[in-house]
């Protein structure tokens, strides 16, 4: 079953063409790893996924959303969930006032339901030991495993990670990428853009490669990551993974 | 004489002080509530409202409270409105004033709050109202905290003014003890320590709110 669809995707920022083009489909459960130098447009590709970019031309489906139609783009945010590179907490909010905002808010699940859904989240990424500490007094890595379980709490068919570790000390970086790793293999359909080559080989089932607001190149990680075909993805690769 | 004569004239000042207090609730009251919407309506950058709401800040932003209130009290006789009340008429001038005023610090505190919490919030499925309400002002509230309480304290000596429109407020009760017994030296300090009396507390006030805000 396709979960995403983008057709023939562009997107402006004033005179500067980000996407010029994109068509991308993703099934349901597929793990997606996007890769490409900064300022390529995977960003971009994401945050227009989730409503968060007009678009200029093409189409976007979500699960049989047209996010592409401005009258009916809201509904994307009820399947898909998002996780930031700046962690994006409510500063205000406990770690569980910030899962359980939404619950209460948008779902309507009552204040008890959405408690102990909220703590089921926190322990799903082994937060069950803080649920009233503020973002200000967790570290960078316990922040993003908060953002992760504040999204999962809402049930949604897809999880988007926007360089999600990119923000982390690189000590905090395996309890988050570890967090991604048990939800691919809950089955979960994931798009994520991130710089870490390891996590892409071991969990993504394709690596898309994105290079001037196109995908150059696309396949399975054995593949893309020992013999790719075009050359401006052997530069890539050549740069990060012999820094 | 002496001070023993403005000792006398205390009711006539205590009565000053309660005009001037209730002018001045009530003005900060319904100046919050415009400035409230006028700044949440100027970010949420409604492409209808844009002009007119631009207009309403730069117009009573940009004249005299003093002419306003004049306008506003002899324009709407002049108009041949029904006579409007002084105390209204303060109201309504301080109102627009301070309201534009006002939207304009809320707005820099809405927009000092970063892009990404509007983001997540609607990555989340909340309504713009519900964003709003949850997650930008609860963040917003410590911010303008501090120029807003400037604001009022601005507020409740701007209500000196209703004094030319005839309202008897503190200004015009101590003026009419000087017509009678003289000594607008001693009578107008005392007016200015009554001042003094209402805005400090609202000083203290703020930074306490302020502390506690900062530490949740």
């Amino acid at each position: 079953m396709t979960m995403i669809e983008l057709r023939n995707v562009h997107k402006r920022f004033d005179e500067l063409e980000v996407l010029k083009g994109i068509d991308l489909t993703v099934e349901k459960g597929e793990v997606v790893i996007i890769i490409g130098a900064s300022g390529s447009g995977k960003s971009t590709m994401l945050r227009v996924i989730n409503n968060l970019e007009p678009i200029q031309a093409g189409e976007v489906w979500v699960k049989g959303i047209p996010v592409h139609d401005p009258k009916r783009a809201d509904e994307v945010h009820r399947c898909v969930g998002m996780v930031f590179q700046q962690f994006n907490l409510f500063p205000h909010l406990t770690a569980l006032a910030n899962v359980t905002l939404a619950l209460q808010k948008v779902k309507k699940i009552d204040a008890e339901d959405a408690r102990r859904r909220g703590l089921a989240a926190l322990e799903r990424v082994g937060l069950e030991d803080k649920p009233e500490s503020y973002p200000s007094e967790l570290s960078g890595g316990q922040q993003q495993r908060v953002a992760i379980a504040r999204a999962l709490a809402m049930e949604p068919d897809v999880m988007l990670f926007d360089e999600a570790t990119s923000a982390l000390d690189p000590e905090l970086v395996g309890e988050v990428t570890g967090v991604m790793r048990q939800l691919a293999q809950e089955g979960m359909t994931m798009l994520v853009v991130t710089h870490e080559m390891g996590f892409a080989r071991d969990v993504g089932d394709r690596v898309v490669f994105i290079d001037e607001g196109q995908i150059a190149e696309q396949g399975p990680p054995a593949v893309l990551f020992t013999s790719p075909s075009n050359p401006r993805t052997q530069q890539f690769l050549y740069r990060v993974l012999n820094r | 004489m002496g001070w023993q004569g403005i000792f006398d004239s205390s009711g006539i000042l205590f009565t000053g002080f309660v005009s001037t207090l209730l002018l001045s609730i009530a003005s900060i009251a319904t100046g919050t509530a415009l400035g409230l919407v006028v700044g949440l309506l100027r970010t949420a950058r409604v492409p209808a409202l844009r002009v007119p709401l631009r207009v309403y800040l730069e117009v009573f932003r940009g004249s005299p409270l003093l002419v306003q209130m004049l306008f506003i009290y002899f324009g709407a006789a002049y108009l041949g409105l029904r006579a409007v009340e002084t105390f209204t008429a303060a109201l309504i001038a301080l109102t627009l004033y301070e309201g534009a005023l006002i939207s304009e610090i809320i707005r820099a505190g809405i927009e000092a709050v970063p892009r990404g919490q509007r983001e997540a919030a609607r990555s989340l499925g909340l309504s713009r109202i519900q964003i709003e309400r949850h997650v930008i002002l609860p963040q917003t509230v410590p911010i303008v905290l501090p120029p807003l309480v400037g604001q009022y304290i601005g507020l409740v000596k701007d209500t000196a003014l209703a004094t030319s429109i005839g309202y008897f407020e503190l200004v015009r009760e101590g003026q009419a003890i000087i017509d009678r017994i003289g000594m607008p030296i001693e009578v107008f300090m005392v007016v200015a320590v009554i001042y003094f009396v209402i805005c400090y507390p609202m000083s203290l006030v703020a930074r306490r709110l302020e502390m506690r805000a900062l530490h949740a």
